[in-house]
């Protein structure tokens, strides 16, 4: 993975935040910008993640006190700060918010990735959890929230209790993974911080995740399949989640070999599947070697709604914690800076767009658009004027990167008579 | 048994479900009794999607087969294709411990060798054809049975595909309570009836172009040297045609059919269509030429990706065809032949299966050649195996029976 540690730090919070840092040190080798922080000595000591800020144990507030410098220069030389952890527990619940403040304070963008506790773990925690979440989707620029009851699909689940923590940390990891992935995304094909921020920047909203790997010639088709069975993208009751959504991210990484062709099929069903209203937000990777195996991202949120990205120090509330004292903060906040906040009409996007105009371009085929989504001009290539009629719902034909299911004459660029209706 | 000498072919198409009640005459020849026949629904591109509704369809094309016929279908042989199928050439190598004479069980052991070759972990083996045996280093004995030797060679054309998709068809079957003969792929068995020995021997591509899928097949002194499936066919044509023009599917049918022309358009009259109002329908014109560039450019297409993937199987292999047979229902299409003389630059022929007799207006209609097909291939593996009809057996593909190979 191409991540350049002096620009984003991931910061593993309490247990679940340290476990699932480990995990990403093992998936991806060589990780740096990895930060642990827990007030749980063994914890820590266990974890392979070389940077570890020991929270002494105790009133939390009292202890984030003690690293607030720390901490402080953990962060610089970031520009995004991404935490992770659980919600629910004191340490995880208090710690996150009060980090993100730290970090949001300091002016980098801060995004996080929190998993909601389990039913079983009592109505307590889940309270706590709750709190907590409002809080720092108030801070964040963007928070993926994990519904551990989700996980299962919504019904009680028969796994055992240590197994339903492992997929919760995993499924934590893999969000995790889609949301680092998507911030390096780069060129002409990128997902910016400001669709990261639209998708995900909604105080109340769930977040709605997707993830399939697969290889082979119908690499693509398999992983969205795969990732479309996702349970954390069923809304109860209502079917995939995707048809409520006004804006989907989705990264794709793979071998070099992706071909336009393949891309456009996923887009393709991905709007079907989604609906007229909404946008696609698509990045790539393919910088895998040849024959590597090819994986899709997914994220989206329901409910919920947008406030502006930037903002000032009075909307927010100093941090109440959990416990009894309020925590002193070093720094005023300060708004987003610009260029933190990429415009989608900036010199650099304009050039891709024009590069890319079928990527780039609002993927929506209705006027209709959420009022926080700029408004998009339509390219020459746009989507909706590819069709593959029939074979809409099929397994596409690819033969040489070619989605040929696609009408030939579609595809060289040949003009047609349309036919004059009497 | 009574039924011993009637074979029934199933293919299971895109398009329409065809089932052939064939008997073998004694001179070898295939004698068509009747054909049962369904309009297909649930297969797109050759493969099953929706079993139950393929299920339901292959039972009625059954039942019109027993009618027409008056013959109780027990056991049928099954074309399959499908863009999963892939094929490659391999040579298997055998080393007798002594100098000896060459016994059946080698030509096993050998054929045996040529397929400990890795293929993708989901695929399983569906066929391995023999095309030439080399006895220590002699090339091409013809019958190394009656050779002596240390050093068995021989090499096969292989086809793998992948096995659920395989048993997707088998099941759709086996649920009907009919007996399953063996599987095999749809272009060697129009190859049966559509090539003469002796455009095998001289080379020939064989194109069968259906309703999903353009199966073809290559044959260079009398053994196969390549086969492919393309999951492009007619119904690509007619999807083309509706997009491009936007008119409906059944309407894009009708036009393709009754006026459409797959030759090259630069440079002809052109004109205007007029398809008529109807209680559904706005009526309107439509451009010839349109029209035809539509078809011209994905028939131009569907040839060039052929002949790409034949060039890059084996080299120098296009060289050594001599002619293009083209069957199946695209056949039909008008200027089809002219578009695969610019592409392949060799002559091409319409065809349809041949030798046979009985019922004339099935035989000679083009879309039927896989189903007559699986008759000839059933008649040829069944017929009794001497040790002089076993190279010819194995020659034509017939190497393996398919109780041996579900192991």
């Amino acid at each position: 993975m191409n991540t350049n540690p002096s620009r984003r730090i991931l910061v593993g919070v309490g247990n679940a935040g340290v476990t699932v840092l480990d995990m990403l040190s093992v998936e991806v080798p060589g990780m740096t910008g990895l930060l642990a922080v827990n007030n749980d000595r063994d914890s820590l000591n266990a974890s392979i993640v070389r940077d570890k800020i020991e929270v002494p144990e105790g009133d939390p507030g009292e202890g984030f006190r003690v690293i607030d410098d720390e901490f402080g220069q953990a962060l610089e030389g970031a520009s995004v700060v991404i935490l992770c952890g659980g919600l629910g527990g004191e340490t995880g619940s208090f710690l996150l918010s009060a980090l993100a403040i730290r970090a949001k304070s300091t002016g980098l963008t801060t995004m996080a990735c929190v998993g909601m506790p389990f039913s079983f773990e009592g109505k307590h925690r889940r309270d706590l959890a709750e709190r907590a979440l409002e809080k720092l989707q108030e801070i964040c620029d963007a928070v993926i929230v994990i519904g551990n009851d989700q996980l299962s699909g919504g019904s009680p689940s028969t796994a055992a209790v240590g197994e339903a923590f492992l997929l919760s940390d995993r499924t934590l990891l893999a969000s995790l993974l889609a949301l680092t992935g998507m911030l390096s995304t780069s060129g002409p094909v990128k997902i910016t911080r400001a669709d990261i921020h639209n998708v995900l920047g909604k105080p109340g909203a769930l977040t709605h995740f997707g993830f399939g790997k697969a290889e082979g010639s119908n690499r693509l088709h398999e992983a969205l399949e795969r990732a479309m069975k996702s349970p954390l993208l069923v809304l109860p009751g209502k079917g995939s989640a995707l048809k409520e959504s006004s804006m989907i991210l989705l990264l794709l990484r793979g071998a070099k070999d992706i071909s336009f062709a393949e891309v456009q099929a996923v887009v393709s069903k991905i709007e079907q599947i989604a609906g007229e209203n909404c946008q696609i937000k698509m990045g790539v990777h393919a910088d895998g070697p040849l024959g590597s195996s090819f994986e899709l991202h997914l994220l989206t949120s329901s409910g919920g709604t947008l406030r502006k990205p930037a903002k000032t120090s009075e909307s927010i509330e100093p941090n109440e914690p959990i416990g009894s004292k309020r925590t002193a903060l070093s720094q005023p906040i300060k708004p987003l800076r610009e260029e933190e906040m990429p415009s989608r009409h900036g010199p650099l996007e304009k050039g891709a767009d024009e590069l890319f105009p079928v990527f780039t371009n609002s993927i929506s085929k209705s006027g209709k658009k959420s009022a926080a989504v700029p408004k998009q001009m339509q390219g020459t290539l746009a989507l909706d004027t590819y069709q593959r009629g029939r074979f809409d719902k099929s397994e596409p034909t690819i033969v040489e990167g070619e989605d040929l299911d696609v009408p030939t004459f579609l595809r060289k660029g040949i003009k047609l008579n349309p036919p004059s209706r009497k | 048994m009574i039924n011993e000498q009637i074979f029934v072919g199933l293919e299971i198409g895109t398009t329409k479900i065809s089932v052939i009640v064939a008997e073998a005459r004694a001179d070898d020849q295939i004698s068509i009794l009747g054909v049962g026949e369904t309009p297909s629904r649930g297969v797109r591109k050759g493969e099953i999607v929706d079993m139950e509704t393929v299920t339901e369809c292959v039972r009625e094309a059954i039942l019109d087969a027993e009618d027409k016929t008056n013959v109780e279908i027990g056991n049928v042989w099954v074309a399959i294709t499908g863009s999963h199928l892939a094929s490659f050439n391999n040579r298997g190598s055998l080393a007798l411990p002594e100098e000896r004479q060459i016994e059946p069980e080698d030509l096993d052991a050998v054929e045996i060798s040529a397929k400990e070759v890795a293929i993708p972990t989901p695929n399983t083996f569906l066929h391995t054809i023999l095309q030439a045996y080399h006895v220590d280093g002699n090339q091409n004995v013809i019958d190394p049975l009656k050779s002596e030797g240390a050093m068995l060679e021989a090499d096969f054309h292989i086809v793998h595909g992948i096995k659920t998709r395989i048993h997707n068809t088998l099941r759709c079957i086996e649920s009907l309570k009919i007996g399953i003969e063996d599987v095999v792929l749809s272009s060697l068995a129009s190859a049966q009836v559509v090539l003469s020995q002796d455009q095998k021997n001289y080379g020939a591509l064989m194109i069968d172009i259906g309703g999903g899928t353009t199966d073809y097949l290559v044959y260079i002194d009398g053994s196969i040297r390549h086969s492919g499936v393309l999951a492009l066919g007619g119904d690509h044509i007619t999807n083309d045609i509706s997009v491009g023009l936007r008119l409906p599917i059944a309407r894009a049918e009708f036009l393709k059919i009754q006026e459409g022309s797959a030759a090259d358009p630069v440079g002809s009259p052109g004109g205007i269509i007029s398809l008529k109002n109807d209680p559904r329908f706005l009526g309107c014109d439509v451009d010839r030429s349109s029209l035809d560039t539509i078809i011209h450019l994905r028939v131009n297409e569907i040839f060039e990706l052929i002949r790409r993937d034949i060039e890059s199987s084996v080299e120098g292999i296009m060289d050594l065809i001599r002619g293009v047979m083209i069957t199946g229902g695209g056949s039909k299409l008008k200027g089809i032949a002219q578009v695969a003389e610019e592409v392949f630059e060799i002559p091409v022929e319409l065809t349809r299966a041949r030798n046979v007799s009985g019922a004339t207006q099935i035989f000679e209609d083009p879309q039927y050649s896989t189903a007559i097909g699986l008759t000839k291939y059933a008649r040829l593996v069944t017929k009794n195996i001497g040790p002089e009809s076993m190279l010819e057996r194995f020659t034509q593909g017939l190497g393996s029976l398919f109780k041996k190979r579900l192991r």
